[in-house]
């Protein structure tokens, strides 16, 4: 009787032991399958301030680079490339990779720049080298003549030397800045247009001292003081 | 057409005056470091004989403690 | 390379020749200035004459040299040799002097008469300022006036302020905008260490590796100061770290960016503390030798109701309570309430940690105006000197102040309520030396603090103020809830004098006007952020009756009657007041430079003993203060030991809820200084940033259909406000978060925020109410 009992019990305390290390078990399941939900502070990227700086780990490379003055763009050849101040530059040179959109073909030289041998010119550095079909916006020119001709007005380009309040002080920025914001990209290296060309780029934030010359904020009327001394 | 540029160490206390002594002198060109009692000078002459002349004028002045040349460069005429 | 370059060959050689000449001198001589870069903008033959003055705007303290032709400033270059700015300014000192002429600049004092403005001479205006003050003092009390100047009054404006009213009229009704900013920051040290003041400078910034900055918008705030951070990073690969609210320029310039919940730096702070002492990161040897641990009061409340008193009692607490107070900030813990993730604070806490690094940690506005601004101070502190990365070369907590004298007028001068130049009102010792430098009796000077800023302001309405002069700042746009207080200035029987240079909301609510000279249409020094005293000559004339705020009151002090404290001559009135201030900070632990030396170079630093600057107070190594034998010696508390605060997190005093489910936090853009009323006044800066806007997350702008530009109304307990939108522009709230900057005087944002404030500063909290937002 006696070694009933004790099998009895020894299989009573087994199946208490099952239980509890089930249950156990079980909610240590329960918790391990929850995944603890993190709040992800995404970090938003604000392009017009973001890529003021995207270059800027090349500023001091900037600063010793040479001024290789047989090979610097002007300014004329610069606009002439664009239909107007701020139209897309169409590719002056053939391209022989036809089929795709650009992007690795054209970002080999103009995402970071260097001296092309075959067109004896430096390749100038795009801003916006995440936007990568590139022939979505820049084209090769076929041919010199025009189908019809035009009479589109091309706006003068904004002049440079005039964009300072007093003198000396820093110009302000005479274009509008949407996929332009990259300032050292066109702006600093060899191939930077000569009479845009800067002598400071390590100063890296620059709009700090250059800012807009025009708002790019819509307009809200016209604020007037009501005591004023003005007559 | 030689040009060629000098770091020019004045004696001490005269680099004002030194400044304004080479700065109104033919051929020369000066910038006083701000912080530092140093100048810079180029030098832009026609030939190698006025090149002399006026490297001659220079050692004369008795302001110039130093003089080093740091790099000179020699133009074709018509350049 | 402004101009077109016109260059040929031979041009170009003399350029190489001349940059390799540059470029061997900077190899003998690290750090040398040329001045080539910033002259050749200025067009050849321009025949002007170059001044050294401090920039006019912010706190940094810029070096600027001023260009004068005929009797005109005419421009603007950085100056070589001032070790801030080392030739940099940023867009509003280059165009700084442009904000001497408006066109609606005042020139004539303008007297309210029946509801209008008459022109009047300055004589008349200034008889009537001093005989309505004598009028108010006899029929309510000498506690019934009032001065309210600011951080941007020069060293000798404030100084003849306090010596008025405290010394002469015997009122402790003086206080200064700087309340509103820098408070805090005061208090934090005063707690911490004693002693008001960075132990640090600016110089720390070319030591440290590792960049904190603790919300604060440095790349558009302190841009000149950003700028050095920028070419440390170029050249020497340090880390900057943006631990914000709002995502911004400086975040975009960062290395990393973390963004935190408003109000929970508290808790980071404290986590980071926690993770410092479980990682044996502290520095026990210095710990042991030079910290003290204390607690003070909590549930402190956010003084929004009218005549709320707060003291806080410390309590001695050893190191064993301070680590089992922590075992609440565990980073796992404070992760979610924070919204930082447990990673990034140990990231935070690693850089802090590494015995290797020097660390700088960079705040301003964020954690000043704050309800809980003291405490998120002395944590900072705390962090610091745990790990005894303090009071060193680049390792420096450093408090930047947003005004340029709000360190050299409100905080060393001492233009707020319980404070005199050397001490507080409070100290028996103290009054009789100040009352002894100023002739007057000691009994003058009330041992009792009166009204903190918003107090004042409460005062006003009430009617237990009857008389207040402002001057140099605009109150009208600046004080929280300000609807209140405007309508309270408005009041029967209320007397305002405003002392400005254009017409502001403020001047709207005056009953005389006073055109003031500023800045270098007069003679004056500022003491910026890291206690450099600076210098500027009179450079132009004022226009008109234009008469400096010194003038003004020494005018006005004669006219009282106190000819024999304000003894100056019209000449020298300048030197004499600042001879006779220096004589209050005559010890070695706040000697002010001679003004001799002041003219001579581009300011110096307090405590300048035996004809040398301090760069790091409490160091032996170089503060001749230090007398305890040890390397350390904070002497600003008795026993020479800083305070390491137990300070819990407390939430803000009002958070978003369901009516108004957005926090609101304001600020300032690069191009604005404060409310605009002097850059908004020069052209290019308007032209750039011609109005306010409201900031909203891309995600909420969707959800409520508003893009750029669209109108949105903002609303408070306190009011309403419509502002077009701005999404993805210059900032990026978090989500549930607007932002909005402060300086459109058409836009008062402040009319609907809150004017709670940290109880132990009296700094109000302009970073965070709730509000609701629609598209309008």
């Amino acid at each position: 009787m006696k070694k009933r009992v004790g099998i009895l019990l020894v299989f009573a305390l087994l199946f208490i032991g099952f239980l509890a290390n089930w249950t156990y078990s079980y909610y240590q399941g329960l918790e391990e399958a929850y995944i603890p939900v993190h709040e992800t502070s995404d970090i938003p990227v604000i392009p017009s301030e973001k890529k003021v700086f995207e270059r800027s780990r090349y500023a001091l490379d900037y600063l010793n680079m040479p001024v290789d003055e047989n090979h610097q763009r002007t300014l004329d050849t610069y606009y002439n490339n664009r239909a107007y101040p701020g139209a897309p530059p169409s590719i002056p040179h053939p391209v022989k990779e036809k089929l795709g959109m650009g992007a690795n073909v054209c970002l080999q030289c103009h995402q970071n720049g260097g001296f092309v041998e075959k067109f004896n010119a430096y390749a100038p550095v795009t801003p916006h080298p995440e936007m990568i079909n590139c022939k979505q916006c820049h084209v090769e020119q076929q041919t010199q003549s025009t189908f019809v001709a035009t009479n589109f007005y091309k706006k003068p380009a904004p002049d440079v030397g005039v964009n300072n309040a007093l003198p000396g002080s820093p110009p302000t920025i005479p274009h509008q800045l949407q996929m332009r914001e990259n300032c050292l990209s066109c702006h600093a290296g060899p191939a930077a247009v000569k009479e845009l060309w800067i002598d400071h780029p390590e100063r890296v934030n620059c709009r700090q001292c250059h800012v807009p010359k025009k708002q790019e904020v819509k307009n809200v009327e016209l604020f007037v003081r009501a005591n004023t001394n003005l007559k | 057409m030689p040009i060629k540029s000098y770091l020019v160490h004045p004696s001490e206390g005269k680099k004002a005056k030194l400044t304004q002594q080479l700065s109104i002198m033919e051929h020369c060109e000066v910038l006083p470091a701000e912080n530092e009692e140093v100048l810079i000078l180029v030098t832009e002459t026609n030939s190698k004989q006025e090149e002399e002349i006026l490297k001659e004028k220079l050692e004369q002045i008795s302001d110039i403690k130093l003089m080093a040349m740091v790099s000179g460069f020699d133009t074709p005429k018509n350049a | 390379m402004y101009q077109s370059v016109h260059t040929n060959r031979r041009d170009f050689i003399k350029k190489m020749a001349m940059l390799s000449a540059m470029t061997a001198a900077a190899s003998m001589f690290p750090g040398i200035i040329f001045a080539k870069e910033q002259e050749e903008g200025i067009p050849a033959g321009a025949n002007l004459d170059w001044k050294k003055a401090p920039c006019r705007f912010c706190g940094v303290g810029c070096g600027v040299l001023i260009g004068t032709e005929n009797g005109k400033a005419i421009a603007v270059k950085g100056d070589p040799k001032s070790p801030v700015n080392k030739g940099l300014c940023c867009v509003k000192g280059y165009h700084s002097i442009m904000a001497m002429y408006g066109k609606d600049r005042l020139t004539k004092p303008l007297v309210k008469k029946n509801g209008r403005y008459v022109q009047t001479s300055m004589k008349e205006a200034l008889d009537l300022v001093a005989s309505k003050m004598q009028e108010t003092i006899k029929d309510h009390g000498k506690d019934a006036v009032s001065i309210y100047g600011s951080g941007q009054w020069t060293i000798p404006d404030g100084y003849v302020a306090s010596k008025l009213f405290k010394g002469c009229i015997g009122t402790n009704n003086v206080e200064a905008n700087a309340r509103l900013c820098m408070a805090t920051a005061v208090t934090g040290f005063l707690t911490s260490f004693g002693l008001d003041e960075p132990m640090g400078c600016y110089e720390d910034i070319d030591h440290a590796d590792t960049f904190v900055l603790w919300g604060n918008n440095m790349a558009e705030m302190h841009p000149v100061l950003f700028s050095r951070l920028l070419d440390q990073r170029l050249k020497r690969g340090v880390k900057i770290i943006d631990f914000a609210t709002r995502t911004t320029r400086t975040s975009m310039a960062a290395d990393k960016s973390i963004i935190f919940n408003p109000q929970t730096d508290l808790a980071v702070a404290n986590a980071i503390c926690y993770e410092i002492i479980n990682n044996g990161w502290m520095n026990k040897a210095f710990v042991e030798e030079h910290c003290n641990f204390s607690k003070g009061l909590t549930k402190m409340g956010y003084g929004l109701e009218d005549n709320y008193k707060f003291t806080d009692k410390p309590e001695s607490i050893s190191f064993g309570d301070y680590k089992a107070f922590l075992e609440d900030y565990t980073p796992e813990k404070v992760s979610k309430l924070t919204g930082v993730s447990v990673k990034d604070i140990k990231y935070l806490a690693a850089h802090f940690g590494d015995p290797n690094k020097k660390v700088m940690s960079f705040w301003c506005m964020g954690m000043n105006q704050h309800s809980r601004g003291t405490w998120i101070n002395n944590l900072v502190y705390n962090i610091h000197l745990l790990t005894g990365k303090i009071s060193s070369p680049g390792n420096s907590p450093f408090s930047l102040t947003g005004q340029p004298s709000a360190c050299g007028t409100v905080r060393e001068v001492g233009t707020l309520t319980h404070k005199l130049p050397h001490g507080v009102v409070m100290n028996k010792e103290h009054r009789e030396f100040a009352a002894k430098i100023w002739d007057v009796p000691v009994e003058n000077i009330p041992s009792k603090p009166t009204y903190h800023t918003v107090e004042m302001f409460r005062a006003l309405d009430r009617g237990d103020i009857r008389f207040m002069w402002i001057q140099v700042t605009n109150p009208m746009v600046t004080m929280p809830k300000l609807k209140r207080y405007r309508d309270g200035a408005k009041k029967e029987g209320r007397f305002i004098v405003v002392s400005d240079i254009y017409p502001t909301p403020t001047t709207d609510i005056a009953d005389v006007i006073l055109p003031s000279a500023m800045w270098v249409e007069r003679e004056g020094m500022y003491g910026n952020s890291e206690r450099r005293t600076q210098y500027f000559e009179q450079m132009v004339e004022p226009p008109g009756e234009a008469m400096s705020d010194t003038l003004q009151l020494i005018e006005v002090a004669k006219r009282m009657g106190f000819e024999k404290q304000f003894y100056y001559k019209d000449e020298t009135h300048i030197e004499e007041i600042y001879t006779e201030y220096r004589r209050h900070h005559d010890n070695k632990k706040h000697n002010m430079a001679p003004l001799e030396v002041l003219k001579s170079q581009s300011g110096a630093m307090w405590p300048y003993v035996d004809g040398k600057e301090t760069k790091w107070r409490f160091n032996a190594k170089y503060d001749p203060a230090c007398s305890n034998g040890k390397d350390f010696h904070f002497y600003g508390k008795k026993d020479g030991k800083a305070i390491i605060w137990q300070r819990p997190y407390e939430p803000a005093a009002e958070e978003p809820d369901t009516e108004y489910p957005y926090w609101l936090g304001t600020g300032r853009v690069v191009e604005h200084w404060h409310t605009g009323s002097m850059t908004r006044r020069i052209p290019v800066l308007h032209q750039a940033m011609p109005h306010a806007y409201v900031e909203l997350h891309p995600d909420d702008a969707k959800r409520l259909q508003i893009r750029t530009g669209d109108k949105v109304k903002l609303t408070t307990r306190r009011g309403e406000i419509t502002l077009p939108a701005s999404v993805n522009e210059r900032g990026v709230p978090a989500p549930m978060q607007v932002f909005v900057p402060f300086f459109d005087e058409n836009m008062l944002i402040n009319d609907i925020t809150l004017d709670s404030f940290c109880p132990i500063s009296k700094e109000p909290d302009y970073k965070k109410c709730a509000v609701k937002v629609e598209k309008a």
